[in-house]
């Protein structure tokens, strides 16, 4: 479970993060939808500890992710925006060395890799260097990397970014499979159709705040509007429309 | 967290960044083209003045008007190693267009001179601009100095004085610096080639491990694991360290083949490195690498590419270069306070070991305890800036 609570981020005179505060639970799929430069980044940066909130609380699984970070990234499994792979190391390797990081002993370890291989059908480039991999076939390293001590907590920043089709659904499909487990996934997208299709729960952010929060149905509900394109348009504050 | 868990992942953190490089494969034969130049370089130098240090023992003489100075060619020719020969015709051309290093011109009025005692004259025609051809001019120099000293001592004994009565001083030179002292001292660019090859050796990995991470994005991902932050820089600055002295070793052994092979004592140089020299040059340079992998990666993890590093790394290269530099201009002797200057301490080491003077044991301690301090107190700035949101974040 990830809970986060009135967590502000200023850079300079830009207030990134302005009081956002969501919980997202256990065997649930939370997506975290807003327009590009929403804050999104920057709260799910805070939430696996390589920023500190100016102020508010951050706790996985009860652990103070402020005080204790270390202990709090032990629970968490990441996919960063941006892949960020060594290109001479093979896909195996990336495994090898963030699992021994993390401190999976190494018995474990391989059977752990030769599951996320199999689970994200990687046995083809397993043992090739990144170097020259494909957006879909980086996407699953980053995964299978951010998989591989079995967190109970998994944060995604936009994990579909500019994948085909079919690796999207597969995405989808590992995602749909850690929340039957019962863990905690949070998801952040810029796509509505996306997040609506995957999501349990939806928190909607603009500008730094939490605009809105719960499931489809509820956001079109609260903002009477059929369609959730429009539904996330309206919240976001972006219809031209409105703007007086 | 525990400490040992911190050294565990240090250690692991080490392995892949030795591997990652390793398999670089294009760095990796630069650092070696890098590191082998120099060597090869100077020991062509070094066999080339061998070369012409011989040439001067066995001295060609031309001379101009050969039958105008008989006892003078016959005196020359009983010196070893002299060989006199009929000088060409136009002498000072042939010099300019170095076809020959020196000649030497009898005037037509020296015999008559000579014989009335009065100062004959005798023309040296060399080129002062030409390097390799001083050792034979100032060897043509001396034989002729000879000669005019033992007719000085057969005219003074002819008119009844004493020779030694024009000898007013005896000078006798002692040389106090061992062979191989003096070698050392004509060799000073060995230490510099050694530390210049444990700057470039650990560069590689202190650049590309830090900002070559931040520019590939990596940085994020592994900041993300439950490792505090000093494990990371340690584990970099380890593998750095370990390739500086990779590249230290592979340049001794290469110098070491190079002095072999370049016969040296043909110069009057005995330098040798042998295998009892191994454990010296590396507790000399050993924690140098430290300090000078330390100081890349603390410099690398402020650029904010790998290129920008690289620049950095351009300037900073001339930091073991320095003392080299400076000794080859001026001598630096070897004052204790020298062993306290993180790269000057190596260098005064190094080249004390090559000189074949072996150190004492408490100034290896001086220049690797302080190589030490400085090592940790850069690991505490990179560990800093590694928490540093602006750095590891900010692209």
């Amino acid at each position: 479970m990830i809970e986060i609570t009135d967590a502000r981020k200023r850079f300079g005179s830009v207030t990134a993060v302005d009081g956002v505060s969501f919980v997202a639970k256990d065997g649930a799929i939370t997506g975290l939808l807003g327009p590009n430069g929403a804050g999104k980044t920057t709260t799910l940066r805070m939430l696996y500890a390589v920023m500190k909130p100016d102020s508010g609380s951050v706790r996985v699984d009860d652990v103070d992710a402020v005080e204790a970070p270390q202990e709090a990234q032990a629970r968490l499994g990441v996919l960063p925006d941006g892949f960020g792979l060594y290109p001479r190391l093979t896909a195996r390797e990336h495994l090898d060395y963030f699992g021994a990081l993390q401190g999976v002993d190494s018995g474990r370890l391989a059977q752990r890799t030769e599951e996320l291989i199999d689970l994200l059908d990687m046995r083809a480039i397993a043992d090739r260097r990144t170097g020259g991999f494909s957006h879909g076939e980086r996407t699953k390293v980053a995964l299978a990397r951010a998989l591989v001590h079995d967190p109970q907590n998994i944060l995604l920043d936009e994990p579909t970014n500019g994948l085909d089709v079919m690796s999207t659904r597969a995405v989808r499909t590992i995602v749909r499979r850690l929340r039957d487990e019962g863990r905690c996934v949070l998801f952040s997208s810029h796509v509505m159709q996306e997040v609506s299709a995957l999501c349990d729960s939806i928190v909607v952010i603009a500008s730094g705040r939490v605009v809105a929060h719960g499931t489809a149905n509820e956001l079109r509900h609260q903002t009477g509007c059929d369609n959730l394109e429009d539904a996330f348009v309206a919240l976001a504050d972006l219809d031209p429309g409105e703007q007086p | 967290m525990s400490s040992r868990r911190t050294a565990r992942q240090a250690l692991i953190v080490c392995r892949k960044e030795l591997k990652d490089s390793l398999r670089d494969r294009r760095a990796l034969w630069s650092i070696l083209f890098s590191v082998l130049i120099g060597p090869v370089l100077i020991g062509f130098m070094m066999n080339r003045l061998a070369d012409r240090q011989r040439e001067a023992d066995m001295v060609r003489v031309p001379i101009v008007g050969l039958n105008r100075a008989p006892t003078l060619v016959n005196w020359l020719n009983q010196q070893s190693g002299v060989r006199v020969v009929e000088g060409p015709a136009d002498a000072e051309k042939a010099v300019r267009e170095q076809r020959e290093s020196v000649v030497v011109i009898v005037p037509e009025d020296f015999a008559d001179r000579f014989r009335a005692s009065r100062p004959a004259p005798l023309q040296l025609i060399s080129d002062g601009s030409r390097n390799d051809a001083q050792p034979s001019v100032q060897r043509v120099q001396l034989l002729l100095q000879q000669y005019a000293a033992e007719i000085t001592s057969l005219r003074l004994i002819m008119r009844g004085i004493s020779p030694a009565a024009v000898r007013p001083l005896a000078i006798e030179q002692i040389e106090v610096s061992t062979e191989q002292q003096r070698a050392a001292q004509i060799l000073t660019f060995i230490p510099m080639l050694i530390m210049v090859a444990g700057f470039i050796g650990g560069m590689q990995i202190a650049t590309d491990s830090t900002a070559g991470e931040r520019e590939r994005g990596s940085l994020e991902p592994l900041l993300v694991n439950p490792a505090p932050r000093i494990a990371l820089v340690t584990g970099k600055w380890m593998a750095a360290t370990l390739a500086a002295i990779a590249s230290v070793c592979l340049t001794t052994v290469l110098c070491a083949q190079l002095m072999r092979l370049m016969r040296l004592e043909d110069m009057g140089i005995r330098l040798e490195i042998g295998p009892q020299h191994v454990g010296p040059i590396l507790l000399a340079v050993g924690p140098l690498c430290l300090f000078t992998a330390a100081l890349q990666a603390a410099v690398a993890t402020l650029a904010r590419s790998f290129k920008e590093a690289q620049t950095y790394m351009g300037v900073l290269i001339l930091a073991p270069m320095l003392p080299g530099v400076i000794s080859s201009l001026y001598p630096l002797g070897n004052s204790p306070w020298m062993y306290g200057i993180p790269m000057l301490g190596p260098f005064v080491l190094l080249t004390d070991v090559l000189g074949g003077r072996l150190p004492d044991p408490s100034t290896f301690l001086t220049s690797a305890g302080t190589c030490l301090v400085a090592s940790v107190i850069l690991i505490r700035i990179t560990t800093a800036l590694f928490r540093s949101e602006h750095i590891i974040l900010g692209r």
